[in-house]
């Protein structure tokens, strides 16, 4: 033990003797070679020093400001010389940033940056505001920070647009709820907070959102672009789509065809089986969809909760014996009960 | 030819800059970036993790890093925030219902000290699902003014499905970069 630490030392003396000789050689070598050229490092050291200069500069214009207050004209005058010089400050770092290390930059960026505040306080403060301007924004972003986050997140409700007549159910319980939608244009559909429906949707959409449904069972035509499925508990979903993303799912079967792998996140007790939707056409929604070729994806999902090589546990291959067979609307046609 | 000009002239041969794409899951970034380079957009699978693609966009290089949106994930973002030039902030226009998470996402992705000098590109994605909300209503959700004095930013109304205002985004954010780093010949 001793042995190794005495080594170690041994070592450590080189090293230093090694280090102090390079010190030695290379404070000898501007002597030997006059006229080399500027290296990098110098020309770094030397925009550093008239960067650092011209700062201090505008720190000073920057606190004389307070001193000629008084006189409206002189402050803005004031005021411009001082952007100018912050302006002129920012192009030498733009000329000098082929050569600057890019720390160099970032810093030289974040003090200009910092310069262009403190001017912009001072303008604010010292300039009084003109009768049109915007006297509620100040006030409103200040709430907005100091609101609790509660609060903070209700805000963006109050200037939310109000588009609710975009098509999908919500609020609704224990109801046969059926939308037919073959041969007109449908963008996004929604279903939001349901609770023991059965949901049918005939024909294809753009974009599905599911949120908040328990005891459901949802079966929907192809959906061309994706399906986002956020908080369901025990139900059944069988959908047809190019990309699928499933979050806080619960005792949930999915029956899917989809394109790229399907998703799962803080999810568990999710079982997967193919496809097995039914209706009059639905062939040609598929093929127009290009959801008509079995992609076996169904069965390739991936629990972004379970990163390792080994199957996850929050989902599972739903047993043949256990799935629910083919389901076809058009057969249920004289159930319909249209609300 | 002394060695400032050799080192000068590598520095503006190379031109290039680091473009982050963030954004809730299903915004749409991978297939963005994968329509811009032309590429096949019809199987893209939820990002696990993240893809780098480098682009020539006119004189440029662009390293542009897609990283995946997933709530589990989001935390990772972090470690790709270092020498960010161009921030690319993808919303998906049709999902009304998670605005309130795209807004504090983004608010807390703009408090990063690292990202401060990054031009930010906001994307309204998916302009082409009817029901969308356009680029104007998005920035007054996600109270983009409120940086007029801080940041260069810039939003734009696009559709990764048609390809319709990526490259008007992309102009913009390449531009507004080489403006700050390069200057403009």
């Amino acid at each position: 033990m001793s042995d190794h630490s005495s080594t170690a030392m041994d070592e450590e003396a080189e090293k230093q003797r090694k280090h102090l000789a390079m010190v030695e050689r290379l404070s000898k070598r501007p002597q030997s070679r006059p006229n080399k050229p500027e290296s990098s490092s110098e020309s770094t050291s030397s925009f550093l020093s008239r960067f650092s200069d011209l700062k201090t500069s505008i720190e000073t214009q920057l606190a004389q400001s307070h001193s000629i207050a008084s006189d409206a004209a002189q402050l803005k005058l004031h005021f411009q010389n001082t952007s100018q010089s912050i302006s002129n400050l920012e192009k030498l770092v733009a000329e000098n940033s082929y050569l600057l290390p890019s720390y160099d930059v970032r810093t030289s960026l974040k003090t200009i940056d910092d310069l262009k505040h403190s001017l912009q306080n001072l303008t604010s403060t010292l300039i009084p505001k003109k009768k049109f301007s915007f006297k509620n924004k100040p006030t409103k972003k200040d709430s907005a920070i100091h609101q609790p986050p509660q609060n903070q997140i209700a805000t963006p409700h109050s200037d939310f647009p109000t588009r609710r007549d975009s098509p999908g159910f919500a609020n609704k319980t224990g109801e046969l709820l059926i939308e037919k939608l073959r041969g007109s244009e449908v963008g996004e559909f929604a279903l939001s907070d349901l609770h023991s429906c059965e949901v049918r949707v005939i024909g294809s959409v753009r974009a599905l959102f599911v949120h908040r449904l328990r005891d459901c069972r949802v079966y929907v035509g192809p959906v061309t672009g994706s399906v986002l499925i956020e908080e369901a508990e025990g139900s059944i979903f069988v959908l047809a789509s190019h990309q699928i993303r499933i979050h806080a799912a619960k005792r949930s079967d999915f029956y899917l065809r989809v394109r790229s792998r399907p998703i799962i996140e803080d999810s568990n007790g999710v079982r997967f089986a193919p496809y097995c939707l039914r209706y009059e056409g639905i062939e040609e929604d598929l093929r127009g969809a290009g959801l008509d070729a079995e992609t076996g994806n169904w069965a390739n999902v991936d629990d972004f909760r379970w990163l390792r090589a080994v199957q996850s546990p929050n989902w599972s291959i739903l047993p043949d014996n256990e799935r629910i067979g083919v389901v076809d609307l058009s057969n249920l046609k004289n159930e319909d009960k249209e609300i | 030819m002394g060695l400032l000009s050799i080192i000068r002239k590598m520095k503006r041969k190379e031109k290039e800059m680091r473009i982050l794409m963030v954004g809730l899951d299903n915004s749409g970034k991978t297939t963005i970036v994968l329509k811009i380079n032309g590429e096949d957009t019809s199987v893209i699978s939820p990002t696990l993790g993240f893809n780098i693609k480098t682009i020539t966009y006119q004189k440029y290089t662009l390293n542009i890093w897609d990283v995946g949106g997933q709530k589990t994930i989001r935390s990772y973002w972090r470690n790709y925030f270092e020498q960010t030039d161009g921030l690319v902030w993808v919303v998906d226009s049709s999902d009304l219902r998670r605005l309130d998470d795209c807004k504090f996402e983004l608010d807390n992705l703009l408090k990063e000290e690292r990202l401060s000098g990054a031009s930010l590109l906001i994307l309204a994605n998916k302009q082409d699902i009817k029901g969308a909300l356009t680029p104007e209503e998005i920035a007054k959700v996600l109270n983009l003014e409120a940086m007029d004095k801080s940041r260069h930013w810039q939003i734009v109304g696009c559709s990764a499905y048609t390809g319709e205002g990526l490259l008007e985004g992309f102009d913009w954010l390449v531009h507004d970069i080489a403006s700050r780093i390069y200057m403009l010949d």
